[in-house]
Parts: structure tokens; C-alpha cells; sequence
């Protein structure tokens, strides 16, 4: 089988209709991963216990194949009763694998941040969450930028996994048409091409906010 | 089925998981030393040149590669059998990331190394081998441990291009006995066995780089 360019460009318009789909996933799966991440590492500065429990979970979670996440949670949650439908399922799956990730970011982050800031706040009576969300947060997110930054890359180029249990984004809109009509090479060329072209733009603009994050500091 | 006949199930896949990962870090770890050091090197056209290699093996979802080179390759003429394309995408996409680590290793070191070098009447390729190269290897050592693992996790893709991995077992064993609980749970468990001792001495040798880092500062 040769390569049609013909039918190349005409399964064009299919697969980029569904760059949408790719990127929502992506963005609600970076709010997701973030948002549990910070969690988790709250959780594992809590308590010589529970930081020793969240550790594992942490650890757990970076050991094992994000593939392997999606088809467990894929194929477990609904014996105990949840149903999700398959994005939903999708979103979960790369929030958990990829908070892993960033709650090690977090703790970076607030590593770097002096004991001080965490004095000054109890000295002025502050609670415990609330220096975290009004003192710490804002500091650490600034020193964080960078790393978070291209975490949120690494999500958006592991979408396509999701093709796997049927989530409609470019690779699972391309191996639809393949199933189709039986041709593999033009659908999964031009996924790749359109994949290159995203990533390396959305890489660019996150270094871009970087630098004038950098540049804002030193003023 | 027991949990541990399953599991007994799933590790007659290490073997392929193994080898992937063993032919993938034959591709990663040379192309990581050789475009890391080319793109620390070169300048103007040739600079261009490294990098657009390295973006490409970098930028593009490691799945999306894996298809595209055993899906449309063949469609200009080019057939490689499972066992390459899984170890050459999965190598080259991590050997991408690790030439990052070279570079920054390369551009972190003094650069009073290499004027001390030149004034010492070596050679440039003898500055870089004797000199520059082995202090950067001490940094790369855990970003290289980390990537190791990423690998590892990576080769759960092959199950997508028919090779009998761990994955792929799981799903064979899951559609026979029906269990997914169990066998999932058990995938989870054979690869956080496999990858949990890199995570650990990952964890190590970053410890041990940064204690010796801070030791160099003090001097």
C-alpha cells in the first residue's frame, strides 16, 4: 500500500476537528493533576504518619505506566458501581499520574521558601491554611512556574493515550477513520504532524510566559 | 485464578518489557551523549539542525511516534518488525529528554574548566572527554536514573503493536478470566515491583548530587 496523498488530505478536516477535544482534556487534566497534586503534598507535610502514607502513594503512582492507570481505572471503577463516561475516566486517569509528578514540584517550591515566611505568618495569627493559600501559595507558584510549565506540556502530549478507551481526540478521531477504511499511514502521519506543530507551540509559549515571569521578578 | 497465579501470568511478559527496554536504552543513551554534547557544541545552521532532531524525537507523544512508525512507515517502503520500532521511538524519545540533561550539565559547569583545559595545552575533544564530560555525568546521574524509569513505563505502549509485555498479558489474562479487578491490580503491582528500586536509588543519587554540590559551594 502506497501513500495517498489524496485521502491524506481528505481525513485532514476529521482529525483537526478534534484538536478541541485535545485540549480541553488537556487543560482539565492540568487543573486536575495541579489541583490534587498540591493536595497530596499538603497531606504529606501533615503528620509523621500521613507523610509517610502519602509518600507511598506518591511513589506509587510515579512507578507505574500512566497506560496502565487509564485501563485500571478504565476497567475497575465500574465494578464497584461508578460508571463514568470514557473523558471523564480519561481526565481522572492523567490528573492522578501527572499529580504525582507535580507534588514533587510542590514540594520543591516550598522547600525553597524560608522558614520565616511560615513564622511570620503564625506570629500574626494566621491558621495553618490559610499561610498556605495566602502566604506560601502565591510565593511558591512563582518559583514554580518553569517546572509546572512544562509538566502541563508532558499532559497535553499524553492525551493521545486515551485513544485507548475510546476518547474522541486526534489519535482516537484518526484510528476511527483507520477502522474505517482500513488505511493506517496517512491518518497516523498526519496526527503526528499536527501533534508536532502543537506541542512545539504551546512549548514555546509556556517559555515565553516563563521568561517574563523571570523578567517581572527582577524588577 | 489466584492473585499470584495472575500475577505469575503477567510476568511472563517481563521478558519482552525487558528486552524493549534494554534495545531502547541502546538507542536513548548514545543519541542523548552525542546530540547533547553536538547542541551544546555547534552554532548558526548546524545549531538549528541538532536541535530540530532533538525537538522532533522529544516534542512528539511517544505513542503518536510508535504509530506513526508502525503504521506508515511501511507505506513508504520501510518495514521494521515490532521489537525495533517499540525500542527505536521509546529510546530516541527518552534520548531526547537525556540530551537535555547533557546540555544543561555541559552549560552548567565553570568556565574556568575549560580555560583551565586550554592552558594546560589539552585539546578541545580532550577538554571535553577528560574534563568536562565525567564532572557533568556525576549531575546527569539521577535525571539519567529517572528517565531510566520513564522507559521502563513507556514499554507498556508495545502492547499496542501486538508485542506480548506485561500489558499485553494482563489484557489476554483479564478477557479469559473476566477479573479485572484482580489482574489490573496485579499489573499495577508487577510494574511498581519492577520500577520502584530505580524510584528508590533515583531518589538516592539525587540526595547524594546535591549534598556534594553544596560541599563544592562551601570551598
Amino acid at each position: 500500500m502506497t501513500f495517498d496523498f489524496a485521502f491524506a488530505l481528505s481525513v485532514l478536516p476529521t482529525i483537526l476537528a478534534a484538536v478541541g477535544t485535545t485540549i480541553w482534556v488537556a487543560i482539565a487534566s492540568c487543573l486536575g493533576a495541579a489541583l490534587l497534586g498540591f493536595v497530596l503534598e499538603i497531606l504529606r507535610r501533615s503528620g509523621r504518619l500521613l507523610g509517610y502514607a502519602m509518600r507511598f502513594v506518591i511513589d506509587f503512582i510515579r512507578s507505574t505506566p500512566v497506560l496502565v492507570q487509564i485501563y485500571f481505572l478504565y476497567f475497575v471503577l465500574p465494578f464497584y458501581g461508578v460508571t463514568l463516561p470514557a473523558y471523564a475516566v480519561g481526565v481522572l486517569a492523567l490528573s492522578v499520574y501527572y499529580s504525582g509528578y507535580l507534588a514533587e514540584v510542590f514540594k520543591a517550591g516550598i522547600d525553597t521558601i524560608s522558614a520565616g515566611q511560615f513564622e511570620a505568618a503564625t506570629a500574626l495569627g494566621l491558621k495553618h491554611f490559610d499561610t498556605i493559600i495566602f502566604v506560601i501559595a502565591p510565593q511558591m507558584l512563582r518559583n514554580i512556574a518553569a517546572p509546572m510549565g512544562n509538566y502541563f506540556v508532558s499532559i497535553l502530549k499524553a492525551t493521545p493515550y486515551l485513544a485507548v478507551i475510546a476518547v474522541p481526540e486526534m489519535l482516537g478521531a484518526a484510528m476511527e477513520v483507520s477502522s474505517d477504511t482500513f488505511r493506517y499511514a496517512e491518518p497516523m502521519l498526519i496526527v503526528g504532524v499536527v501533534f508536532l506543530i502543537l506541542a512545539v507551540s504551546i512549548a514555546q509559549l509556556v517559555r515565553q510566559l516563563e521568561n517574563k515571569l523571570l523578567a517581572s521578578e527582577k524588577r | 485464578m489466584s492473585f499470584s497465579a495472575t500475577l505469575a501470568g503477567i510476568f511472563e511478559g517481563l521478558g519482552v518489557t525487558a528486552t524493549i527496554t534494554l534495545y531502547g536504552m541502546m538507542y536513548a543513551v548514545p543519541f542523548a551523549l552525542v546530540f547533547g554534547v553536538l547542541q551544546h557544541f555547534t552554532r548558526g545552521f548546524a545549531h538549528l539542525l541538532v536541535t530540530s532532531i532533538i525537538e522532533f524525537w522529544r516534542s512528539s507523544p511517544v505513542i503518536i511516534l510508535l504509530f506513526v512508525f508502525y503504521y506508515s512507515l511501511p507505506s513508504f517502503g520501510i518495514t521494521l518488525s515490532g521489537i525495533t520500532v517499540g525500542a527505536m521511538a521509546l529510546g530516541l524519545n527518552i534520548g531526547g529528554y537525556g540530551s537535555q540533561s547533557v546540555r544543561a550539565a555541559l552549560q552548567a559547569l565553570d568556565v574556568g574548566q575549560v580555560e583551565a583545559g586550554k592552558a594546560l595545552g589539552l585539546r578541545r575533544i580532550e577538554i571535553l572527554g577528560l574534563i568536562e564530560l565525567p564532572q557533568a555525568f556525576a549531575a546527569m546521574v539521577p535525571t539519567f536514573i529517572n528517565q531510566f524509569i520513564q522507559l521502563i513505563k513507556g514499554t507498556a505502549l508495545v502492547s499496542l503493536i501486538t508485542l506480548t509485555d506485561m500489558t499485553f498479558r494482563a489484557k489476554e489474562i483479564s478477557q479469559l478470566q473476566y477479573d479485572p479487578v484482580g489482574t489490573y491490580t496485579a499489573l499495577l503491582l508487577a510494574y511498581f515491583i519492577v520500577c520502584y528500586p530505580a524510584t528508590i536509588l533515583g531518589r538516592w543519587t539525587e540526595r547524594r548530587v546535591s549534598i556534594e554540590g553544596r560541599g563544592q559551594r562551601d570551598v
